[in-house]
């Protein structure tokens, strides 16, 4: 099957002018602009295969919300090629938006002063959806978002969760192939965000819809897709396999372990050896990072038992944001 | 175009629902609008009762010309009021974005979102006022005579709209308020009294810049029989229908200007 979206040296540049200060300086504004010229996405290729759900990350103002805005048909780029479910999204707008869904999780879609279902009725005329259809995904999804209680409630007197689950069966309800989602986790508290993720997995798996989220909540993307593409400043820097970033980016490796009692803690400098450090976490938690090139886990925990009495020991990855911080640091992948 | 006159339907009913569920703000604007209106006659007549003609213009004219300018002016009121404060809630705040995002025009979108409703009591009181007018002069009106008249109300009301549109779309281009509103607005009212006691400037301005006279002026010469006008008469579908061209293209490449620079 060929890829769903197919993004090829996307580019898009902005010209801001540097606004001066005060009144002299507004005044000056009015006829002599400086313009700088930024490059918000910079030769970006990708494709994405149907039913695939792809993790979009990039610190703030990495290109992220542009690259949306360009497959959904907001922004016309300043170069490149973008094909979208065989649509040019930025000339044939119209048309397109009928086969996609969008949730921008800072603004709601919905019509803010009447009742969600008012809104769902209006959406119907919209996208022209046939009554069964209407009727059906209306069923399905109250049922998946549990959203039956408030449906006769007014936007704004929704809470933030509440109203996302609606943002999300809305942008559903014409059963687009394709869904993009721009932060949809913001502000959710982790129950709300639980149920997302597994409306979005239902609804992955059942309509096989195609999702491309961005988010700054790495859990989201370790629940939900297997791939992610890792922007900064306009370029793409990683795409591919989460689990394949992880092996090939993650630097430590680190083993927690809970101390029997206190008599143990003067004997932790005796494992203090060749850039090996204990880090105290509690009374009687510590931490001890260790380079993966340099120590196998095996040979710490050995050294960790046969030194000190320990209750319990736990031996984890890096964190996946603690890689993705190293990256936007860097601003490349080693 | 089936759609979107039910979408249309759809949309009114639900605004209306949501306006008349708060209803002493609902009747606090109807009335205040009802005021405005009463005191733009009252201004008729009072004019009247220190002159006995306005130039060549009778008490009976004046109202008859005043009260049709009610009426396209009633309908644009209605459908006008996202216009106002577009800059501000479209490009500022960012729902334009959720606009491009549905398979609808951009242009029926933000005119048909929100609906003054109270002024649909000016089309009410334009029309009475012009039905008492016609009794009083005894104006002989036949059937043609009516369908001009429904067609010049619409082509007034989408002068009005087209004159707004492009005002509105240069917030496509400068994102700070340009204040050229207001002074268009006055510009309005103007044209709701006999273009000739104006000077040739400004007859000229309300009839080629700002087409204002053929939405109401030119229209009314017509129904009180003024045969200088009828060339003028004849040019008011033709008026309404270039501006609204005019007006579209506007406001199309304001949305590429918009769709490329994301302001």
């Amino acid at each position: 099957m060929p890829p769903i979206i197919e993004v090829q040296d996307l580019t898009k540049e902005f010209r801001t002018f540097r606004r001066r200060e005060g009144v002299l300086g507004a005044l000056q504004n009015l006829f002599v602009r400086e313009y700088l010229t930024v490059h918000a996405v910079d030769h970006v290729s990708f494709s994405i295969e149907p039913g695939e759900m792809v993790g979009y990350i990039g610190a703030n103002g990495a290109g992220k919300s542009t690259t949306i805005k360009v497959l959904t048909g907001i922004l016309s780029p300043t170069g490149g090629k973008v094909i979208s479910n065989g649509f040019v999204p930025y000339r044939q707008r119209r048309h397109y938006t009928k086969h996609i869904g969008v949730v921008f999780g800072q603004r709601t879609q919905l019509w803010w002063d009447i009742a969600v279902i008012e809104s769902f009725k209006l959406l119907k005329e919209i996208y022209e959806i046939p009554e069964r259809d209407y009727r059906r995904r209306l069923d399905v999804f109250s049922e998946l978002l549990n959203l039956k209680e408030y449906l006769h409630t007014p936007v704004r007197k929704l809470s933030l969760g509440e109203r996302m689950r609606c943002d999300l069966a809305a942008s559903l309800l014409h059963n687009p192939p394709l869904l993009f989602l721009d932060e949809p986790t913001i502000g959710l508290d982790v129950v709300a965000k639980e149920r997302i993720r597994e409306f979005l997995k239902e609804i992955n798996r059942t309509e096989g819809t195609t999702v491309l989220l961005t988010t700054h909540d790495l859990s989201d993307i370790e629940e939900l897709s297997k791939r992610i593409l890792i922007i900064d400043k306009g370029r793409i820097l990683f795409d591919g396999d989460l689990e394949q970033m992880k092996n090939r980016l993650a630097q430590y490796n680190q083993v927690k372990f809970f101390l029997k009692d206190r008599s143990q803690v003067p004997r932790l400098a005796q494992i203090e050896t060749d850039g090996i450090v204990c880090q105290r976490v509690d009374d009687l938690t510590y931490l001890i990072r260790f380079d993966r090139a340099k120590h196998s886990s095996a040979g710490v925990i050995r050294q960790i038992v046969n030194t000190l009495e320990v209750r319990d020991l736990l031996v984890e990855e890096e964190p996946i944001e603690e890689i993705v911080k190293r990256i936007y640091l860097k601003g490349e992948v080693a | 175009m089936k759609r979107h006159w039910r979408l249309l339907a759809r949309y009114f009913a639900q605004y209306a629902k949501v306006r008349l569920a708060y209803k002493a703000d609902f009747i606090i604007a109807f009335f205040s609008s009802m005021a405005a209106t009463v005191l733009g006659f009252g201004f008729v007549l009072v004019l009247f009762t220190k002159i006995p003609r306005l130039q060549d213009w009778s008490f009976d004219e004046v109202m008859f010309l005043y009260g049709f300018s009610l009426i396209p002016l009633g309908f644009f009121n209605v459908v006008s009021w996202n216009l106002y404060d577009f800059s501000e809630l479209y490009i500022i705040e960012g729902r334009f974005d959720r606009v491009l995002l549905r398979p609808v025009s951009t242009l029926y979108q933000v005119v048909f979102e929100k609906f003054r409703l109270e002024s649909l009591q000016e089309v009410v009181t334009g029309i009475l006022v012009v039905g008492y007018c016609v009794r009083r002069m005894h104006l002989e009106l036949g059937a043609m005579d009516f369908l001009w008249f429904a067609v010049t109300v619409i082509c007034g009301a989408g002068i009005y709209l087209a004159v707004f549109l492009i005002l509105t779309a240069v917030s496509f281009w400068f994102e700070d308020r340009v204040g050229i509103v207001p002074p268009v607005f006055n510009m309005l009212n103007f044209g709701r009294y006999p273009l000739t006691i104006y000077n040739v400037f400004i007859q000229f301005l309300l009839s080629w810049i700002i087409p204002f006279g053929f939405a109401t002026f030119y229209p009314t010469t017509h129904f009180l029989g003024r045969t200088a006008f009828t060339l003028y008469f004849h040019l008011v579908p033709v008026v309404a229908a270039g501006f609204t061209l005019l007006a579209v293209v506007v406001w199309n490449r304001g949305v590429a200007n918009y769709s490329s620079t994301g302001t």
